[in-house]
Formats: C-alpha cells, sequence, structure tokens
C-alpha cells in the first residue's frame, strides 16, 4: 500500500536510481558521483520503506486527519543548531581540528535537544505536561552547558583585556572589577527590592563592557614584552654570554626566568666575593658537589653581594661537529641580583676526569666548586 | 547425602569458603619470614612510623568495629518484619552533638600525632652523610658524594644493594632517569616517590648491622615487580673496610689467565653500557662507557666491585649460592659485617645466575630489549639486551667478573 508520506520518497527513489544508472553508463561508474547517487536511491528508498511501512500520513477519514493535525507544534530552532554542528564539523575536517571538535559537540548536543524536544512533545496530549517533562529530562543539562559556554567567553574576553594591557594595569583592573563584583552581589543579598530589572541591566551593562573591551584588546594585540617572549628565546642556549659583562639578549629580563627551587641538588652562594657550595640536606660547606651521570640535575645559584653576577658551569671540551677542533662546553645563568637565586640545570653524560674535573665558576668572584660525576 | 536440603548444604559451603578465606588471611599475617613487614622497625624512622601505627591502629581498629557491630544490630534488628513504621522525630540535639565531638575529638588527637610524626621524618637539620639515589627502569644506583668526616674521600658508585653505616644518620637524595620509581625499605623508613627532575629527600637509619629488603612501590613499567633494593647496614668498621675497598684502584687480570680474555670480551661486548672504573684499552687508554647512547634511561650498572654485591638485575637475583645466601641473611648481627664484605668467592658464586643472565637477560627478567622494536625510544634498550655471547665468552667473561670486587 502506498501511503501519503511516501509518495515523495518514492519518487527520490526512481529518481535516484535512473540517475545513478545513467550517470554510470554516460560519465563514470566509480567515481564519487556514481556513489552518491546511489546513496541518494537508497536511502530515499530506506524512507520510503519506512513510511509505507509505518502508514505514515494515512488515514480513513478528514476528521481523522484534521484531528492529527491540530496540536501544532513549537518552533524549535534545535533542528538549526544540529544543521550549523553538521557543516562546523565538516568545516573543521576540512580546516582545523578545534572547529572539528566544536562542530561534534554542537552536532551531539543539537541532536540530543532535538530527540528529547521530540520526544516531549509527543508524550501526552496536554502541552503543559509536555513541556514539565522536557525540562526534567534535560534541563539539568541545559543550564551548566550554558553557562559553561558563557564562562568561557566571559574568560576568553577577559584574558584578551589581561593580556594586552601592562602588567600594573592589570592589577588596578583585576581590584576594581572584583570590588565592583563584590560589592553589587553583597547588594543584591542584602537588598531583595533591586534584583529584578536592576539585575538584568547590570549584566547587559557588563556584558556590553566586557564584549567591547574584549574585542578592542583582541585586535590591539598582547602586550610588548609578551609580543617579545613569543618571537625569540632570550634563554635560548645560543643567547648564553657567560662573561662578566651583561650579555645583549640573554641578561634581559633575568627575573622572568622560573626558579626550579624546589628539586635542587646544591646551592651555590656568592658572599662577600667568594663562592661557596652547600649540597642540599647537608648543612655545611662543601669544595666538590656531586651529581648522577646522565640525567638533567638542577643546581640553585644565590648571590649574597650586592654585585651582579653570574653562576658558569664548565662542563670541559667537545669536538666542534664532525671535526677535530676542540671547543669548550658549558653553560650558565644569567645575571643575578642581590639576594636574587637562578637555577641552573645541567645533564652530564659522562664521567668526570679526576685529573680535570667539572667546575662551577662565577665570573668576577674567586673559588670554584668541583662538579664530579661518578 | 540426600538428608542434607540443598539450601542448607549451599549455606554450609558458603560459610566453610568465607571461614578458610578469612583463615588464610590471618595466618598470612603470621608469616615467619617476611622481611618486609612494616610492623617491624629496625631504625628510629621506621620506629617513629610504628609508634604512630600503635596509636592509630587500635583507635581505628575499636570504631571500625564498633561502627560495623552497631549497623550489623540495626540490619537485624530493625529489618522490615511488617511492623508499623514509629512515630518520626526531628534529631536529637544531644546525640548529634556528642556524634560531632567525639569524632572530631578522635581525629583532633590521631591529627596532632600524625603531624608530629610526619614532621620528624621530614627533619634533615642531623644528616650526618648524604647519598643520591636514581632510580631508572629496573633497578636502583646510589652514588656517595665524597664525604671526608665520613671516610670517603671519593665518590663511589655502586647498585642495587645500598650500603650504610649502622646507627648514623643517612640523607638519601631521590631522583629518577626515567618514570616515577618509589624507594621502600619497610625496617627502616616509609616509601619515598623518585620524581625525573626532583630531588626527595628520605631519611636512613638502621639500629644494627644486617641486611634489610625492599622495593620499588610505584608501578613503573614492565618489570616493576622485579625492581627490588637491599640496605646493608655495616658497623662503622666494617663500612670504612667497605669504602676502602670501592675505592681502590682496578687492577687488571694477569696476563695469560682466562681472566684476562674475559677483560678482552667485556670491552667489546659490554663497555659500551657498563662502566668498569680505571678499566684501559689495549693502547693503555681509559675505556669510558657510553650508555647514555645506549640504554634509554642513560644509565647500566657500575660493575667496577660487582662481587661485593650478593645480589644482582635490581637485586632479584642472587649472585651467590643458597647456603651463601642463608650465611649471610641469617648471620647474627655480630657477624653479619664480616660474612657480607667477604663478597662473593669463588665457592659461593651461583654460576648458574650469573650465565644464565649473561646468556640471555631479557629471558630472566623481562625488559624492552627486542632490538627489532626500539623506535619509540630511537633504537636504545630499556633494560640489558640478549648480545648472543658464545659458551667460550661466557666462560671468559664470569671468570673476569669474579675478579670485580
Ligand atoms: C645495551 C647496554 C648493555 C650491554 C651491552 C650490556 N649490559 Fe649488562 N646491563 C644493562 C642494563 C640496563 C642492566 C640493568 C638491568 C636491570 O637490572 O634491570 C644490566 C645489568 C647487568 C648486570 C647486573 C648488575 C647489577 O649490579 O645489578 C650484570 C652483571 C651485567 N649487566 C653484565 C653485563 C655483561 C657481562 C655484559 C657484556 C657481555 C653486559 N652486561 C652488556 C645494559 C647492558
Ligand atoms: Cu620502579
Amino acid at each position: 500500500m502506498i501511503t501519503p508520506g511516501s509518495k515523495y520518497f518514492l519518487g527520490l527513489t526512481g529518481l535516484g536510481l535512473v540517475s545513478a544508472v545513467l550517470y554510470c553508463f554516460l560519465v563514470n561508474p566509480s567515481d564519487l558521483g556514481a556513489y552518491a547517487l546511489f546513496g541518494l536511491f537508497i536511502s530515499a528508498a530506506l524512507i520510503a520503506g519506512f513510511s509505507i511501512f509505518t502508514s505514515d500520513g494515512d488515514t480513513d477519514s478528514v476528521a481523522e486527519a484534521v484531528e492529527a493535525n491540530t496540536e501544532t507544534t513549537a518552533p524549535s530552532f534545535w533542528p538549526i543548531v544540529f544543521a550549523l554542528g553538521g557543516a562546523l564539523t565538516l568545516l573543521g575536517i576540512a580546516t582545523n581540528e578545534i572547529v572539528f571538535v566544536l562542530g561534534l559537540a554542537v552536532l551531539v548536543g543539537g541532536a540530543v535537544e532535538w530527540v528529547i524536544d521530540d520526544w516531549a512533545e509527543k508524550a501526552s496530549a496536554d502541552t503543559e505536561f509536555n513541556s514539565f517533562i522536557r525540562h526534567r529530562a534535560i534541563g539539568a543539562l541545559d543550564y551548566p552547558g550554558i553557562a559553561a559556554v558563557v564562562l568561557g567567553v566571559v574568560a576568553f574576553l577577559f584574558s584578551r583585556i589581561m593580556l594586552t594591557v601592562s602588567k600594573d594595569e592589570a592589577s588596578i583592573i583585576f581590584i576594581i572589577v572584583s570590588a565592583l563584583i563584590f560589592v553589587t552581589g553583597f547588594l543584591l543579598a542584602a537588598k531583595p527590592a533591586l534584583r529584578g530589572k536592576s539585575t538584568a541591566i547590570i549584566s547587559v551593562v557588563g556584558a556590553l563592557v566586557l564584549a567591547v573591551a574584549g574585542v578592542t584588546s583582541a585586535l590591539n594585540g598582547e602586550r610588548k614584552e609578551l609580543v617579545k617572549y613569543a618571537k625569540e628565546d632570550p634563554y635560548s642556549i645560543s643567547h648564553r654570554e657567560c662573561g662578566k659583562e651583561a650579555g645583549e639578549h640573554y641578561d634581559h629580563e633575568a627575573n622572568g626566568s622560573v626558579s626550579l627551587r624546589s628539586g635542587v641538588i646544591a646551592t651555590i652562594f656568592v658572599e662577600g666575593g667568594k663562592i661557596r657550595a652547600q649540597e642540599v640536606g647537608l648543612k655545611r660547606d662543601v669544595q666538590a658537589i656531586t651529581i648522577p651521570r646522565s640525567n638533567s640535575t638542577t643546581i640553585l645559584f644565590r648571590n649574597l653581594d650586592s654585585e651582579e653576577y653570574r653562576l658558569v658551569a664548565n662542563l670541559g671540551e667537545a669536538k666542534v661537529g664532525t671535526t677535530d677542533v676542540m671547543e669548550k662546553v658549558g653553560t650558565c645563568t644569567q645575571l643575578t641580583g642581590k639576594n636574587e637565586e637562578q637555577a641552573l640545570t645541567v645533564t652530564i653524560p659522562k664521567p668526570s676526569n679526576p685529573e680535570a674535573p667539572y667546575t662551577l665558576t662565577v665570573p668576577g668572584a674567586t673559588g670554584e666548586i668541583k662538579v664530579v660525576v661518578p | 547425602m540426600d538428608t542434607v536440603s540443598p539450601v542448607k548444604s549451599l549455606t554450609r559451603r558458603i560459610s566453610t569458603t568465607v571461614a578458610g578465606v578469612a583463615g588464610a588471611v590471618v595466618l598470612a599475617g603470621c608469616a615467619q619470614n617476611a622481611p618486609q613487614d612494616t610492623w617491624k622497625p629496625k631504625g628510629d624512622n621506621a620506629q617513629m612510623i610504628y609508634s604512630l601505627d600503635k596509636l592509630v591502629f587500635p583507635i581505628a581498629g575499636i570504631v571500625g568495629v564498633l561502627v560495623s557491630a552497631l549497623a550489623g544490630y540495626i540490619f537485624v534488628k530493625f529489618r522490615d518484619k511488617g511492623q508499623a513504621i514509629p512515630a518520626q522525630s526531628h534529631g536529637k540535639p544531644i546525640v548529634e552533638i556528642v556524634l560531632t565531638i567525639v569524632p572530631a575529638l578522635i581525629l583532633t588527637v590521631v591529627g596532632v600525632f600524625t603531624f608530629r610524626t610526619i614532621m620528624d621524618l621530614a627533619e634533615t637539620q642531623d644528616t650526618e652523610m648524604i647519598i643520591n639515589v636514581t632510580g631508572q627502569q629496573w633497578w636502583w644506583e646510589y652514588d656517595y658524594p665524597a664525604q671526608a668526616d665520613q671516610g670517603i674521600t671519593q665518590p663511589i658508585i655502586t647498585s642495587g644493594q645500598l650500603v650504610i653505616p649502622e646507627d648514623t644518620n643517612v640523607l638519601l637524595r631521590e631522583t629518577s632517569r626515567d618514570v616515577i620509581h618509589s624507594f621502600w625499605i619497610p625496617a627502616l623508613n616509609g616509601k619515598k616517590d623518585a620524581v625525573p627532575g626532583r630531588i626527595h629527600l628520605l631519611r636512613m637509619q638502621a639500629d644494627q648491622p644486617g641486611i634489610y629488603a625492599g622495593q620499588c612501590t610505584e608501578f613503573c613499567g614492565l618489570s616493576h615487580a622485579n625492581m627490588r633494593m637491599e640496605a646493608i647496614a655495616l658497623s662503622k668498621e666494617d663500612f670504612a673496610k667497605w669504602v676502602a675497598n670501592q675505592q681502590k684502584p682496578y687492577t687488571a687480570p694477569a696476563e695469560g689467565t682466562l681472566a684476562k680474555e674475559g677483560e678482552g670480551v667485556f670491552i667489546n661486548q659490554c663497555a659500551r653500557c657498563h662502566q668498569v672504573n680505571g678499566i684501559k684499552d689495549a693502547n693503555g687508554k681509559a675505556i669510558i662507557s657510553a650508555p647514555d647512547e645506549n640504554v634509554y634511561s642513560g644509565a647500566a650498572p657500575n660493575l667496577t666491585t660487582l662481587m661485593t654485591r650478593n645480589t644482582f638485575a635490581g637485586a632479584m637475583f642472587d649472585m651467590v649460592n643458597q647456603k651463601c645466601r642463608a650465611d649471610v641473611w641469617d648471620a647474627k648481627s655480630e657477624d653479619f659485617g664480616a660474612k657480607y664484605l667477604a663478597g662473593v668467592t669463588e665457592d659461593c658464586l651461583n654460576e648458574k645466575n650469573l650465565r644464565a643472565w649473561l646468556r640471555n637477560a631479557p629471558a630472566m627478567k623481562p625488559m624492552y630489549a627486542d632490538p627489532a622494536k626500539l623506535e619509540k625510544t630511537n633504537g636504545l634498550y630499556r633494560g640489558m639486551p640478549n648480545l648472543g655471547l658464545t659458551e667460550d665468552d661466557i666462560d671468559k667473561l664470569v671468570a673476569y667478573l669474579l675478579t670485580l670486587k
């Protein structure tokens, strides 16, 4: 029995089949076009089959048909979201991963919401009850989902602002914004009369300010020093200039480097122009420190003098590339001011030679600490 | 049997099983030979933990038994027998106050003692000696920085067995070359993770000479269960002897001996991974091993004094035969030092283990040592590979290795 609902799909099935066969004969039986047309044929046939099987749109009388259509369905935007998700996913496959994941999330979210909507709509004859069970089924997920998106947008815009303004301005903005949030929250809690309209106004104004400021700062770009860090790494090995004088690149912004002080094996001090060392865990000065072979090991340098110093590790000699020319191997910290600390991480693959051990020195200060690698 | 109803026999079967399992668990707690028993402290630090346990366990036990008994009583007594639902009341202030205050008091007492113990165990002011402990898949390396006041004039490096002087506050400085491991000698202290890139401090002190077993307690891959270690405590005089022996210069085997040929095989086959301090090639040039080019962690055990240790490969295998092993492990505290310092003699050598190791190490201890499957580690082994040695070479190597003591 051909039902009214199946007619369109039966037609599509026929069209799909005819065009697929023609395509195969006239164009190419084994390219994408043929697959697409056969795909159309198969999917249309499938839907037509379902439609016939479920007697879709088949009514015995006009009265019955009218009855079936009186309850109009509520407009839903989930199909649009679902379609958008599909488009994003495809776009993501072609462009980049983040878009793909985002698309997938939208796709799945849209599908779930749409399915629940559809189910709730037909759950009973009572619209009110239907909307109630819809909320009970999925409402608990809607709000956290929306909240996550909103918070994400807020955090993103806020971070753009913070990356653009200078460090001092950032602290001031932080103080003002948090104070505002606190005061507003306090007022709303203390004076319930203020809730309602004023909350809405505050939220809208806040959102607008955030959006405008966020977008403007994103367009302005990050603050100067952040751009500089991203462009060149001032701590890179090739920039290390381990002499007494301040280096052109390396000694800029020394205190911006991260201290690794929690995992050190020894601390080297400069005090009164003299260098001395303490092994971690042993509270007395030593002349030599021992570090395990082929393992990255961190040494802390602490300058107690007012003059700026750096710690230099002299790690023997090695051949330059494939030539036979020997070159000194070493590394150093940046210049370090009074009471400041820098960490130096070294990895020494070979045991030290008892006659010529590796050393730690501080240009401009006297003394040296032996580094023994057993 | 047909007089027993099926229900009864099932109940009986279940109860016998439960009783059997419970009995086995109880009996397992009574093992005679349990070297890793946490409740047999042999040093100050383990003693601190034990004292805390002695306080906390009874409290926790009493609370546990009381709560379970009460819960069981309520389950049985007030189960649904079709009775009417009793009148409902809303709380009883006195009960609520008591049930808040009593646990709070118990937790405060337990907390105070626990924090004190934690702080005491983190103390480093009283350190007398430091030792660097480095974990890697699947063995421990120990290196002793020079400490003249402890008689260590040059650094010492060894593996598997950590040797310490008795009654001395030793501070281990743990780190790792690959993944996270955890160092644990239950008789001497609790566990402490060894984390790559960090130095963690762990106190060690042993009251008496003896051998104390332990094992890695942070899952670290294939042979984690085989990553064992032993702490050896020696009297101060014996420790000085041990140090002197570790620091004495290398003596090459005499020309024309089997051991000398073994040295040659060693130089060809083993020296690229294993360091023997002082070994020289035919031209008299010192041979420096390059484990960093062959092994993923960048290290292989230093074999300079291999035969002073009586276990090998992460303390997994005995280097000595059963009789000699029992001699050392069961020795009285006074005799222990001399027996341990005797090292591995020709009579004591467990040739079977050592030969099997040289013949095919990965067959003895699971390691990532299949040359065909090293893409992930850029051609580096994790563990010791099968070197395909001939029995002839193995004879020579055993003769040579026996001289390393
Ligand atoms: C590719 C590097 C490599 C080569 C080559 C190599 N080994 Fe090893 N060897 C290791 C590693 C890694 C271990 C530690 C394995 C473990 O315990 O998990 C080891 C362990 C050992 C041990 C146990 C040491 C101890 O104190 O626990 C002995 C003995 C040994 N090797 C002997 C030899 C001999 C002899 C040769 C030469 C025939 C040799 N090895 C060649 C890497 C190597
Ligand atoms: Cu481990």
